[in-house]
């Protein structure tokens, strides 16, 4: 058997028979278990494809496992309170965790605590970052949305307070749920809300794009690969699906006229708290409050799998499997450091770290002019080099070359020689 | 011969005598008629060239005439231009071209008749010709006018602004483009340009030439007239230039803020009308390569911009040229206004001159291409001009009119006159109030403050102080102000809090302005205007820390049960700001409301109800955030939600969100503590579900009306039928939406399904009276809540054995077709499938002894609907036995009529029978 290409990650909230488990996506086959303690509604993210963290629910710290060790707890990470929501940048650099109102955010490599960002007014529900890494949205019970530059908050000026680059405060009810499509700043991110809306905006300007209004208050959102369509789990357990490109041309098809119930999956009972896309578009995931994952065939609207669980689904998501994921013995390239707790690192007396070099922006940092310098005089000298050859050309062989030549001529001139004579010797003989 | 005597000759001499008179002859021409001529005007003057005057001359004879030397001719041709072009309209299009030509030329005509004949013709064909059309003569126009304004004569100059009034009003976009010419000229009419000789030493090393005050005595009026007029025009071209600015470039000013600006048009879809929208959903305009044109991340400056801004003031510097020049000047003006009065106390016209100097300062400070830059621009304006301003301006600052009623009585008449003739009658003399003049000034200085926090605190505090002062003064004042005074202040209010960090100042200043607002009869606008600074102050800057502001967003519930019903605008205004403070958990105002919630959600008078429908769905939402719901607020809710006042969809949403806010919905609520208790949860479901209250209830027990029909042995119980909407409405909630919803999610079935029953149980077993819309819903909630491990109690099932009878004969009675008829049917069948032993009571139920002779027909339609029903029908043959018994009773009560009905039910039986025996085999 092959390595699978794509996984189902899911998490339910009871945790009896593991906090987070691996699934197949297309056998529905389970590959793997995490056991201990249990995962809060979004805060299950993966770490650069080399560990999977979880928020403990109701307690102040994150669970967290090495990718290829199933069964053993590695480390817990104690934050200052609850963790309502975590997610890990795309480059596997920084951490994120929504501990009541505020933001943390680490830097993975030395454990730094970077930024304390309290804007929101309430707890936090949804954290997510865009694809590149560059940016992160970040969603509470207070009806906002912000969206924050990731750069301008890990700065060393500290004089600069740390806003976000936009407030989006259309929603009128708190934020559920949180999705950036691709494209890093220049992408959509779409919110849901309990006020029966989800909404699409543009996180370069800040400005929304859509609007939806449904009828019951919706608990999740996802945008497939190509953002055609909008995905949104509601309050009832039903699915809805938005085209984000609709045209005209259903109007002709009278054969879909009863366009309501093409456009809907039915299935959950409750509340659908996780939705996720497959990546070639052709499958969704959805977890719900009902305690059962669904996968379905988007083009058909039809369930192909339901998995129970324990409890209510808290989190579910596809992703590529790791290359680590199926390979006991590997191990993660970068141990995982200690996590501090507190904002500014001289407190904790790891004087280490005081004086050394904090490296936050640019990763090649070791005096890149020199090197530069020298290349580009290597290329000079390289180029020089070549000129010189073709001019002047170099002693020893040139003169090798030239007997060559000149010998080549002395035989050419007697070959010319002999048929001058052969041809003179025909043209004189009849005469 | 008589015959030869009778006939007469044809030529007949005629004998003439002498003496008599001569006979006339036969064919004499008889002049006596009177010839007069017909004038067919219509026909003629399709003959001539086109239509005339009543002078009889043509359009081009008027503009031929325009070249006559003498003035009068000229004069009298441009009163017939507009005489013919005022009656034959079509013709001004025609010779759009011509007529401006020869008109722009007129301007500068040396007599003053034919210039205000030209203005009075120009003022008429901009009247009628809208702008695209003109702009192509523009540059024409443009270039006449200036030739105007920089003429040498003083009257042609003076009648120029007047052409510049007319050009204002009607294209003020268009003139807006020509600034660059325009300006100067401005500056050159109340100045004069001094070529920087090698004598006098620069004053500035960047500038070439320095300008300075002229006088020109000559002229009619004062030279302190002259100016006002001047920069009266100067202000409001500006104006112009700024307004065409906000509309090219997006640039907010600083009064528009509270409107919502919105670059993109966001696309609103409703999820029902989604497949059927019109223009489809296209939301990816900018994907890809090209970011949208809003996007706030600036790579490179832009390097063309936009399309009407051209060199003179398209860039910061060019405005701060300009600026150079306009400011030491308007500085002179002001000196030489205040000099000529003593103090602070000044005089009508010096105050309205003053008046526009700051006008014109304040919107050379607008004039920036873009919205960022206004800060540079302000901050070098600080720099450069600081010290000047705080000496002329703050040295009497807070100025009041100089009253002088002798005087005034005196020359009143000749004054007005010379006014009005200065002022080109435009102007209104209100202008010049001292309080308006004090809030301009106050709206310059406080543009010039420090910005930005780590500035040391008290720089500016010797001039800010005053203003301070002032603006406090005049808002505690009582005095009662109009919008047009109180939008300025609020203004400086804005801009001092803002820069301001020190927090006791700050609480002074919006300590007046709440006391602007407690005052009473206060006029909408005003109160909108006083209330939209709060909310903005409190939703923008986060000042959540000021005192006055907690104590104005605590008092805004009670102020929001006080309005009721009586201002839908204001309500929705205080409602959004509340909205956000409740989001924002700002804990005075969770407080307030939680004190107010059940006045704010009474079911009879509540803000709830009264207001229109979106405020009522904010305030619904706003539940959310309510910290707790005691019992008495949950009773009103319920109420409300069954008293359709309140759309059904609404009042799913509500049911909803208490769903989401207690304990059993599973929504991550971890911090939070539980705002419902699960009892108080569930009696609010139960009663959201009967619809009725108790004492409703009750008093129909008592009631006799025609609506009630009487209990049978067929019927048990006598139903209540409840008008239609009503029902309508109380279905909704319960079937369509969320009530059964909830109860079906609330984890352990039988547990919830034990409750409701002890509910039934007490509240409804053993009345005699029922509404039909509780039957239903009771039935309905069985059906969906009850599933196969749970055995419902005996009593339960006795009185739905009741219900579903008396609701299966209601079924009959009601007409075909209408929504009631559906909903009951379904409930029965419903409540019938799901539970076996019901079906089984009810046949029992059905003792033909006990009937009378016309209720057989309806009994066995009843049966026969029954057993036809797919569903329904094992479950029948299940009780095939009872099904039998009744049959042969109905067939031996009704022997003596064997009737239609009766031989249907017999085949119906017999086929439902043979069938399922079909089947078996």
């Amino acid at each position: 058997m092959s390595a699978p290409v794509e996984v189902v990650v899911s998490a339910d909230s009871a945790g009896q028979l593991w906090n987070c488990a691996v699934f197949e996506l297309h056998s529905g086959t389970n590959l793997l278990s995490y056991r201990g303690g249990n995962t809060s509604a979004r805060s299950l993210t993966l770490l650069s494809g080399e560990y999977i963290l979880g928020g403990q629910v109701g307690k102040n710290f994150i669970n967290v496992w090495e990718i290829q060790r199933k069964d053993q707890l590695q480390q817990k990470i104690v934050c200052p309170g609850n963790v309502t929501c975590l997610t890990a940048s795309p480059d596997g650099l920084y951490l994120l965790a929504g501990i009541a109102e505020a933001i943390h955010l680490w830097e993975v490599s030395t454990g730094n605590l970077l930024a304390i960002l309290s804007r929101h007014y309430q707890e936090l529900t949804c954290i997510r970052f865009t694809d590149d890494s560059s940016h992160f949205v970040s969603g509470g019970k207070d009806n906002l949305v912000f969206i924050w530059n990731l750069a301008s908050l890990i700065q060393l000026d500290s004089s600069r307070s740390s806003d976000p680059r936009h407030i989006l405060s259309g929603h009128t009810l708190p934020i559920t749920d949180i999705h950036c499509g691709f494209m890093g700043a220049q992408g959509r991110v779409a919110t849901a809300s309990l006020d029966h809306t989800v909404k699409l905006w543009e996180i370069s300007s800040g400005e929304m794009l859509l609007s939806v209004v449904f009828d019951v208050c919706i608990m999740s959102v996802t945008l497939d690969p190509c953002e055609y369509f909008l995905f949104c789990g509601g309050g009832d357990g039903t699915i809805y699906q938005v085209s984000l490109c609709s045209t005209n041309f259903s109007r002709d098809k009278t054969f879909q006229s009863d366009s309501e119930g093409n456009q809907i999956f039915k299935g959950h009972r409750n509340f659908v708290t996780c939705l996720s896309v497959s990546m070639d578009g052709t499958l969704l995931l959805s977890g719900s409050h009902d305690e059962t994952l669904r996968l379905w065939d988007i083009q058909s609207k039809q369930s192909i799998r339901t998995v129970a669980h324990k409890g209510p689904v808290t989190n579910a998501f596809i992703i590529p499997a790791p290359a680590n994921m199926f390979l006991p013995d590997s191990r993660p390239s970068i141990p995982l450091p200690r996590f501090s707790r507190h904002l500014n690192p001289s407190e904790q007396g790891e004087s280490s770290s005081l004086g050394g070099v904090c490296l936050r922006m640019g990763p090649n940092a070791q005096a890149p002019e020199e090197t530069y310098l020298e290349k580009a005089d290597k290329f000079y000298s390289l180029m020089c080099a070549v000129t010189d050859k073709s001019v002047f050309g170099d002693g020893e062989n040139t003169k090798v070359r030239v007997s060559e030549l000149e010998e080549e001529v002395k035989t050419l001139k007697k070959i010319n020689k002999d048929l001058y004579d052969f041809s003179t010797q025909l043209l004189t003989k009849p005469s | 011969m008589t015959k030869r005597k009778k006939r007469q000759d044809d030529f007949q001499k005629v004998k003439l005598k002498v003496g008599k008179k001569k006979p006339r002859p036969d064919n004499a021409t008889s002049v006596s008629f009177r010839s007069k001529s017909i004038h067919l005007s219509e026909q003629l003057r399709r003959d001539e060239s086109g239509p005339t005057t009543h002078r009889q001359l043509g359009i081009k004879d008027l503009l031929s005439q325009l070249h006559h030397y003498n003035a009068t001719v000229k004069q009298g041709a441009l009163f017939g231009l507009r005489e013919l072009l005022a009656s034959h309209t079509p013709l001004v299009h025609q010779h759009l071209s011509t007529i401006l030509s020869e008109v722009a030329a007129a301007f500068t005509d040396k007599d003053g008749v034919v210039r205000r004949a030209a203005l009075r013709l120009l003022r008429f064909v901009a009247q009628c010709v809208p702008g695209e059309h003109v702009a192509p003569f523009f540059p024409l126009l443009s270039a006449h006018l200036t030739c105007a304004m920089t003429h040498i004569s003083s009257g042609i100059q003076a009648d120029a602004l007047l052409v510049l009034d007319v050009l204002l009003e009607h294209y003020p976009a268009l003139l807006a483009h020509r600034h660059a010419h325009l300006l100067t000229n401005f500056l050159e009419l109340i100045s004069q340009q001094k070529l920087g000789g090698g004598a006098k030493a620069q004053a500035k090393p960047g500038a070439g030439k320095t300008w300075a005050l002229s006088i020109t005595p000559e002229r009619r009026t004062t030279a302190q007239q002259w100016r006002l007029t001047v920069l009266l025009r100067l202000s409001r071209f500006l104006e112009a230039v700024v307004e065409e600015r906000a509309g090219e470039g997006g640039v907010v000013s600083a009064d528009k803020v509270t409107a919502d600006k919105c670059l993109v048009t966001p696309l609103e879809l409703n999820w029902e009308e989604q497949p059927f929208g019109k223009g489809g959903v296209q939301v990816f305009e900018n994907s890809g390569a090209k970011p949208t044109p809003h996007s706030t991340y600036r790579l490179r400056p832009d390097l063309e911009p936009g399309a009407g801004v051209d060199s003179v003031l398209g860039s910061l510097e060019a405005v701060r040229g300009f600026a150079e020049t306009l400011v030491p000047l308007l500085m002179e003006v002001w000196v030489e206004t205040v000099g000529a009065d003593s103090g602070h106390l000044i005089s009508d016209d010096a105050m309205a001159l003053m008046q526009q100097v700051l006008t014109v300062l304040q919107l050379l400070r607008r004039l920036t291409p873009q919205h960022h830059l206004q800060e540079e621009l302000d901050s070098w304006l600080r720099t450069s001009y600081l010290r000047d301003f705080r000496q002329h301006f703050m040295k009497n600052f807070p100025y009041s009119l100089l009253d002088t009623p002798i005087q005034r009585h005196k020359k009143k008449g000749e004054g007005k006159r010379t006014r009005q003739q200065v002022m080109g009658g435009s102007v209104a003399s209100g202008n010049a109030d001292p309080l308006g003049l004090n809030v301009t000034l106050c709206q310059v200085m406080v543009t010039l403050s420090v910005k930005g926090r780590g500035q040391p605190e008290g720089q500016d505090a010797d001039w800010l102080g005053p203003i301070r002062s002032f603006v406090r003064e005049t808002l505690m004042d009582g005095g009662r102000l109009g919008g047009r005074q109180l939008a300025p202040l609020l203004e400086v209010v804005w801009s001092l809090v803002l820069n301001q960090k020190s927090r006791t100042v700050t609480e002074e200043l919006l300590q007046a302005v709440h006391a602007q607002y407690h005052q009473r009869n206060l006029s909408v606008s005003v109160r909108l205007m006083l209330l939209r600074f709060f909310s903005r102050l409190y939703l923008q800057e986060h000042l959540s820390r000021s005192k006055i502001l907690a104590r104005w967003l605590a008092s805004l519930p009670v102020q929001l049960v006080q309005l009721g019903s009586r201002n839908p605008q204001l309500s929705a205004q205080i409602l959004q700001t509340l909205q956000s403070a409740a989001a924002w958990r700002n804990k005075d105002l969770l407080q307030s409301l939680q004190t107010q919630a059940c006045s704010l959600y009474d079911p009879v008078q509540g803000c709830v109800v009264v207001l229109p429908a979106d405020s009522q769905q904010r305030l619904v939402q706003m539940l959310y955030f309510l910290p707790a719901f005691p019992p008495d607020l949950l009773a009103c809710l319920s109420r409300i939600c069954n008293t359709g006042r309140v759309s059904a969809s609404l009042a799913a949403t509500l049911i909803r969100i208490i769903h989401l806010r207690s304990s059993l919905s599973g929504w991550q609520c971890s911090s939070q503590e539980v705002a419902v208790r699960d009892v108080d949860y569930f009696s609010f479901l139960f009663s959201t579900l009967i619809g009725f209250c108790q004492d409703e209830i009750t008093e129909l027990q008592q009631r006799e009306d025609e609506s009630i029909a009487l209990p049978s042995s067929f019927s048990p119980f006598s139903i209540y039928s409840t008008p239609e909407e009503q029902f309508t409405h109380h279905w909704d909630v319960v079937e369509v939406s969320a009530v059964c919803h909830c109860l079906e999610t609330l984890g352990s079935r039988s547990q919830c399904f034990d409750l409701l029953q002890n509910g039934v149980y007490k509240t409804l077993v053993g009345l005699t009276v029922v509404p039909d819309s509780v039957c239903a819903a009771v039935l309905r909630f069985v059906s969906r809540l009850l599933d196969v491990n749970v055995i419902p109690n005996e009593t339960l099932l006795n009185f739905l054995s009741d219900c579903c009878l008396s609701m299966l004969s209601l079924f009959l009675q009601l007409e075909p077709g209408t929504h009631r008829r559906e909903a009951v049917w379904g409930a029965c069948l419903a409540a019938l499938s799901t539970v076996p032993r019901l079906l089984r009571l009810v046949l029992q139920a059905l003792r033909v002894g006990d009937l009378c002779e016309e209720e057989f027909p309806q009994v066995a339609q009843i049966l026969q609907l029954l057993m036809q029903h797919t569903h329904l029908r094992n479950h029948m043959i299940a009780n095939n036995a009872l099904l039998q018994q009744i049959i042969q009773e109905l067939t031996q009560y009704s022997v003596e009529s064997r009737d239609q009905w009766l031989t249907d039910l017999l085949y119906c039986y017999s086929t439902t029978v043979s069938s399922h025996r079909g089947n078996l085999f």
